[in-house]
């Protein structure tokens, strides 16, 4: 049986769901749904838009007979919140009624979906995959968005006059459609206590939208670093040159879009981000930059009149980009939420990311609407952190100097046994170099080196009996590791290095380490 | 205040007044639904008051009941169709009616008539209805499906530049049934900027006809419009050239040209001069333009 | 002596455009040489080619209007204000074919070269005419990447139409975005107007390859090779899909003609019905992008289409004197429950308001309402009611800058 965590565009539509059923049906699989729900999954690869729908939709059923997750409501909300697909909406609706137990902050969604789709209210069907109603006595996505509505109940009082204003304003809902507002009017007014203040803001716990990627966690990914972006004025830069030296938000968008609530929603918004910036005072500090999805066709001209034509500022400061050659780079960076068919997005998600002044991710925001003043804030900590980081780093630079000079010193002592080598690179190694940017190709180096010296370390502990030295250097290492897994670790990294080189000096002075002392060169002035 | 109560008391008396529209539109309705009425009284009557299609979902079920009967005069059933679309146009009045419409579509998107046949599917593909799509594809994949013919399906499917129609199109491309398939092809492949180098492939032909040229040199354009500027002035200059191409190439020049470089151009310029005076009549107007413009 | 004439009081060459409607004008002395008193008499008059525009003067905001006006000049420069107009009848051809000169005596002192601009038949243009329409048409598209993209997204999803359609701002939003189109084009050329599809007749010129082409039996519409509509891109996509349901050496059937059209009702509310027929149905006429709401204005004929709707409320509300929204028979107010959202008199339209979100579109593409040099209504965000009296016929304040060859001023 096709595993998801495999399946690809090899996947005819039939064998696909067949996978899913298989899938929705083993409690002990099941959970490999919400994966299938990534835009980037390879599986919607080379596929449609339609098709796309037709398999996203039946992911959606699948969850609904089963239970939806947490994982999984993200993607569920995100379809409320900027779908216009009318199975998609529909399925999305049917599949929040699984989740284990309402809650409030869902309302406002569903409202909100019914007003995206209200005026495509298109008969849909369930019965089958790939089956289109040619009916309109089924259901549709209002009718499941009505439905939703009723089965959060005493929830949704917050949006009760919103929901009571479908059938009281003149047009509008189809007449067949009022028996359902009415159900869920009365359903909402029914027993149970109404949420408390503020509930309907409060998504359930782990649904953050705001992740931080930390350096390394993206260590599969190209070069990207040398990828060579072109602006909105032709003008070449690389992601490099772009990026360091400041914090950025970054949004990805392409100009052919067809979603309103999309692309064009956040590039309009990016122009509000550049307002708070300037109003700030903070434009010159943080830099925006909207990069295409669709590079072969969003040429610079296109670019700038799509950016202007939404109020976007376009400087130095503030581009619109596309990858020269091609987005693989960035797509695989980024882990972009987006497929295609040919060079055409067949589907994306909404992302927003702030970057620190080293170019690196700190912060992302996907799927749901994001709020310029928050992204804004979280762009305003990282230029905060980074001036901390100044202080620290200066530290770091007066250590590093320091570390230069010893260096030198070093040289004029130079061991000339191989255990001496392997602890003078160490220290230096990840204290130092460990420094130099874009120089992913040495930690493969300084990590071996590492390990050479814990070896020795080890055997030379155990043929002196002392093995305080190896544990001192062992406890050196775990520090060198602990600062490379996020913001606020790197200073753990000179403890590292010092216990590495103590505890190597020490492994060195033991006993029968002095039978063999090393040669050192003196130094010549 | 004299003068909003004047306002407020016309507008009352004239809401008093039964309104002609409709009760025009009562009787259109059944008129139209009139079995044994002449076709043309039924015609005439739907397209007394479009709008009134949507008001009464029995008005509206009376329309769609035309549309779908394959017992109806085919000339009753397409006005049908026609009013029930410009009602679309009133999108929110139209909002309880589109459920029932599309279903319809859909139902009848195989009608035996072909006439109605094409103008359902094409409704829905400019819908970017996924039914449909996957119909046209199916009809492109097995010519038995076919609803269609392969030129007009391909031209429906360019309606949405995210259908999956870019494998089936590049085929019919390189085994084209006939030049309007090809050209449909090259028309929808004009969506897909990496098709950029066989456009310029074709355009560079020419053994290929000067239909499929053009339609290449607008694909071209569409995604590469700084190389359609290159290829036009080459054409411009080859005397060989197919005048019809020769006159669309200083079209595209003139127009869009970058002005200060075919300004500098004393080589296009000077050629261009002695198009005005020696070249066919189209290439001749096309030359006049372009020296108008430039100043010779 | 010399004198300075200044249209729509602007020395600007973009603002020497009238149509039927009074433009204000200036006359004031530069150069008072051989002056021998503090006024001079300038007589204004215009000289027309033989198939040139013709204009008319008057001294103020009322009174007959004349071929030629006298006015005492203050030779210290003063301005004297006039108002010139297009005689109706006589628009012009070209840009300038009409030239408005001063004369004290015999002696010339100061001319401008003036065009009488309004919109006309589509059918009856000139070459000329057609060939500059076109062309700035298809520079505003510039090969799918200039500005008419913004008009194509302003009448596209669910949300954008219902701004415009299906309640009573139908007419004025319409009226709005027509205006900003012309604008723009008239920015490319400034000789250019809107022309208007007069479906109730046949428009056998309309359908040829040198103006919106000659359509095949699959509905690919074909344009003569010098035709710059070669170069047309929307959505991505090149090329115009049209296919008439009809033989276009004549009228489509079907469709009320401009007498059935204007006599649905002298009630606005009753009027406005015309959304259906003749609009929808001229509308759905043909297959191809104008046969739908979403994908109409990807076909340059939409534009064209309405702009004889626009005329036809321009022609009802001369017949019945409906230009003042106060006037309840000017407008459909839905008392007492009011329209929704952007349909009543006082709302602000989108997207020229800039107003996003809740009712409003996510986005407002376009910005604000294109200027005119010629005319400052109705402004960049223009009311609902600021698009009733086009004209300037109850306020001169209210004149937009546009007329039709059939609908006069007085």
């Amino acid at each position: 049986m096709q595993e998801a965590a495999t399946a690809g565009t090899a996947l005819s539509e039939p064998e696909f769901a067949e996978l899913i059923d298989a899938l929705a049906a083993d409690p002990h699989r099941r959970g490999q749904l919400t994966e299938l729900l990534r835009e980037d999954h390879p599986l919607y690869d080379q596929r449609g838009t339609a098709a796309t729908v037709r398999m996203r939709g039946w992911i959606l059923l699948a969850l609904a007979r089963a239970e939806v997750p947490d994982a999984a409501l993200l993607f569920v909300l995100e379809e409320f919140d900027t779908g216009t697909d009318a199975y998609l909406l529909a399925a999305a609706a049917c599949a929040l009624r699984s989740y284990p137990s309402p809650n409030a902050a869902f309302a406002p969604f569903v409202l909100r979906a019914i007003a995206n789709i209200r005026s495509f209210d298109d008969p849909v069907s369930f019965e089958s995959y790939g089956e289109y109603a040619l009916s309109s006595t089924g259901t549709s996505p209002v009718r499941e968005l009505l439905a939703t509505l009723a089965w959060l109940g005493p929830h949704a009082r917050g949006v009760l006059p919103e929901v009571e204003a479908l059938r009281t304003e003149p047009g509008g809902l189809a007449k067949k459609l009022r028996t359902d507002v009415d159900r869920a009017v009365e359903a909402i007014r029914g027993a149970g206590p109404a949420p408390g203040p503020g509930a309907c803001c409060v998504l359930p716990a782990g649904l953050g939208h705001a992740l931080s990627w930390t350096l390394g966690s993206r260590g599969a990914s190209e070069p990207v670093e040398k990828t060579v972006l072109e602006d909105h004025q032709g003008e070449s830069i690389t992601f490099q040159e772009l990026f360091r030296g400041h914090p950025s938000i970054v949004v990805f968008f392409y100009t052919r879009c067809d979603n309103p609530l999309k692309c064009s929603l956040t590039v309009t918004r990016l122009a509000g981000v550049q307002k708070l910036l300037t109003a700030r005072g903070l434009d010159e500090q943080i830099h925006t930059a909207a990069i295409t999805y669709d590079p072969a066709f969003d040429l610079p001209e296109r670019l700038r009149r799509y950016g202007q034509n939404r109020g976007v500022l376009l400087n130095a400061r503030n581009r619109m980009l596309r990858a020269i050659e091609g987005l693989d780079a960035i797509r695989s960076h980024f882990k972009l939420g987006v497929n295609f068919i040919e060079s055409l997005v067949n589907r994306h998600r909404i992302e927003v990311y702030v970057l620190d002044a080293q170019g690196r991710i700190a912060a992302s925001f996907e799927r749901i609407h994001w709020d310029e003043q928050q992204v804004v804030d979280r762009a305003v900590e990282v230029l905060e952190a980074k001036s901390e980081e100044a202080a620290p780093a200066v530290r770091g630079k007066a250590a590093s100097s320091a570390a230069g000079t010893l260096a030198s010193l070093a040289v004029a002592f130079f061991p000339k046994c191989p255990v001496c080598w392997a602890a003078y690179l160490s220290f230096f190694g990840v204290a130092g170099l460990e420094r130099i940017p874009y120089s992913p190709w040495l930690q493969p180096v300084l990590a071996a080196v590492m390990l050479i010296n814990l070896a020795s370390l080890w055997l030379r502990g155990r043929s002196t009996g002392r093995m305080s030295g190896f544990y001192l250097a062992g406890t050196g290492a775990l520090a060198i590791i602990v600062s490379k897994t996020g913001p606020g670790w790197e200073n753990a990294a000179l403890w590292g290095g010092a216990l590495t080189l103590a505890g190597s000096l020490l492994g060195a002075l033991a006993p029968s380490f002095r039978r063999q002392p090393c040669v050192m060169s003196e130094t010549r002035s | 205040m004299a003068q909003k109560k004047k306002a407020a008391k016309s507008s009352k008396s004239a809401r008093k007044a039964k309104s002609p529209a409709k009760k025009s539109a009562r009787g259109g309705m059944a008129v139209a639904a009139g079995a044994r009425k002449p076709t043309e009284e039924r015609i005439a009557a739907l397209m007394q008051v479009p709008l009134a299609v949507c008001e009464k979902d029995e008005d509206l079920q009376t329309v769609l009941n035309i549309l779908r009967n394959q017992d109806e005069p085919i000339e009753l059933r397409l006005a049908a169709l026609q009013v029930i679309q410009a009602a679309s146009f009133s999108v929110v009045t139209f909002e309880p009616c589109r459920g029932a419409y599309i279903a319809t579509l859909r139902e009848i998107s195989d009608d035996p008539d072909p006439e109605l046949r094409q103008r359902v599917l094409g409704t829905l593909a400019r819908e970017k209805d996924g039914f449909v799509q996957k119909k046209l594809l199916e009809g492109l994949q097995n010519p038995e499906k076919a609803l269609v013919s392969p030129e007009k399906a391909l031209q429906l499917l360019s309606y949405d530049v995210h259908a999956d129609a870019y494998p089936v199109a590049r085929e019919i491309l390189s085994k084209s049934p006939n030049a309007d398939a090809r050209r449909e092809a090259i028309r929808l492949l004009a969506a897909d900027a990496n098709t950029a180098p066989v456009f310029e492939k074709i355009l560079r032909d020419k053994g290929e006809t000067t239909e499929i040229r053009q339609m290449s040199a607008a694909a071209l354009n569409s995604v590469r419009p700084d190389k359609l500027q290159e290829y036009a002035r080459a054409i411009v200059l080859d005397d060989s050239e197919d005048d019809e191409l020769q006159a669309t190439s200083l079209t595209a020049i003139t127009q869009f040209g970058d002005q200060e470089t075919v300004a500098n151009d004393e080589a296009l310029l000077a050629h261009v001069g002695e198009l005005k005076n020696k070249a066919t009549a189209k290439v001749k107007q096309g030359a006049r333009r372009f020296l108008t413009k430039y100043g010779r | 002596m010399n004198v300075e004439l200044q249209i729509n009081n602007s020395v600007s060459p973009g603002a020497r455009f009238v149509s039927w409607a009074p433009s204000p004008c200036r006359i004031r002395v530069t150069n008072p040489s051989g002056a021998t008193s503090p006024t001079v008499n300038v007589q204004i008059t215009g000289r027309s080619t033989t198939t040139g525009g013709v204009v008319v003067f008057r001294s103020g905001t009322t009174g007959a209007f004349g071929n030629s006006l006298t006015l005492a000049v203050p030779i210290n420069g003063a301005s004297v204000s006039f108002f010139v107009a297009g005689r109706f009848g006589r628009p012009s051809i070209n840009n300038g074919d009409v030239t408005i000169e001063a004369r004290t005596g015999t002696t010339l002192v100061g001319s401008v070269p003036v065009m009488v601009r309004v919109r006309k038949n589509a059918n009856l243009l000139t070459a000329g005419e057609r060939d500059r329409f076109v062309s700035a048409l298809a520079q505003l598209n510039n090969q799918g990447m200039g500005r008419f993209a913004d008009f194509r997204e302003m009448h596209r999803t669910s949300i954008s139409l219902a701004q415009a359609h299906g309640a009573a701002g139908f007419l004025p939003w319409h009226r709005a975005y027509l205006l900003d189109l012309e604008r723009e084009l008239q920015a490319i050329d400034l000789s250019v107007s809107l022309p208007y599809w007069r479906f109730d007749q046949a428009a056998p010129n309309l359908f040829k390859g040198d103006f919106l082409g000659v359509s095949n039996s699959l509905g690919t519409v074909l344009l003569s090779a010098a035709n710059p509509l070669r170069f047309w891109v929307t959505d991505g996509v090149p090329g115009i899909n049209r296919r008439p349901f009809f033989n276009t050496a004549s009228a489509p059937p079907g469709l009320f003609n401009e007498a059935q059209t204007l006599g649905l009702s002298t009630q606005y509310r009753l009027f406005r019905n015309m959304e259906g027929n003749p609009h929808g149905l001229a509308h759905t006429s043909f297959g191809g992008f104008i046969f739908s709401p979403g994908t109409a204005p990807r076909d340059p004929l939409f534009f064209l289409l309405h702009c004889n709707v626009d005329r036809l409320w321009a022609k009802w509300q001369k017949q019945n004197g409906r230009f003042d929204p106060a006037l309840a028979a000017s407008y459909d107010s839905n008392l007492p429950t009011g329209n929704r959202i952007g349909h009543n008199l006082p709302d602000t339209m989108w997207p020229w308001n800039g107003v996003t979100g809740g009712q409003r579109p996510p986005t407002a593409p376009g910005g604000p309402l294109a200027t005119s040099p010629g005319a400052t209504a109705p402004g960049p965000s223009p009311r609902v009611r600021d698009c009733l009296d086009y004209q300037g016929s109850l306020n001169p304040i209210s004149r937009m800058g546009f007329g039709y060859d059939d609908v006069p001023f007085v």
